[in-house]
């Protein structure tokens, strides 16, 4: 528990990267399912301070991603 | 003499979803063929099937995937993307180098914090 400038209390609960958690080595970019979880709803990459993924991860996940995208597994703009 | 060095590939192939299960096999020989012509080999072929591309290329909306593990020469791999620029039926196709072969394409899920 922290006390912020407001005075209000708040807890904060440190983010682990769910990479690591679960193990991986290294991040496929076959496994569409899991790199799903990490675009937002356009498509864009979702930054790691929202998703807590390490920089390590981080950096193989933006190439799974790009590399998915452009054998049209996942999309560069998501249409509505 | 430089030796030549062989490396182990990994190409995704996607494929017309138009043609006929004949002319796909056709299709496929020659991109198989074109790799064991330079001196390759191949290790494992996933046939991935049919499924929908995520955004439309050359007004395609439908694609047929092909997972090859093979090994080549490097030097040769400049002159086989050659040969995909010029194949009709292949719509998208990337390699890449990997470091070992794998036997199935399934992946454990993240665990759920």
């Amino acid at each position: 528990m922290r006390k912020s400038d407001s005075g209000l209390m708040f807890a904060k609960k440190k983010k682990t990267c769910p990479f690591k958690m679960s193990g991986f080595t290294d991040i496929d970019y076959k496994d569409v399912e899991t790199l799903k979880l990490f675009i937002t709803e356009k498509g864009k990459i979702l930054p790691r301070r929202i998703t807590g993924v390490s920089y390590y991860f981080q950096k193989k996940l933006k190439k799974a991603i790009k590399r998915a995208r452009y054998v049209a597994l996942l999309p560069f703009v998501a249409q509505e | 003499m430089k030796k030549l060095r062989k490396h182990l590939y990994e190409g995704m192939y996607i494929l017309n979803v138009t043609l006929s299960e004949e002319s796909r096999k056709k299709a496929l020989d020659k991109i198989l063929s074109g790799i064991t012509e330079k001196g390759g080999e191949i290790h494992k072929i996933h046939d991935q099937g049919r499924s929908k591309l995520a955004y439309e290329i050359h007004g395609k909306r439908e694609g047929y995937y092909f997972l090859v593990y093979f090994s080549c020469p490097s030097l040769a791999m400049e002159e086989i993307w050659k040969e995909y620029h010029l194949h009709e039926d292949l719509i998208r196709f990337m390699t890449m180098r990997t470091d070992h072969v794998k036997e199935t394409l399934e992946f454990k899920p993240l665990k759920q914090v």
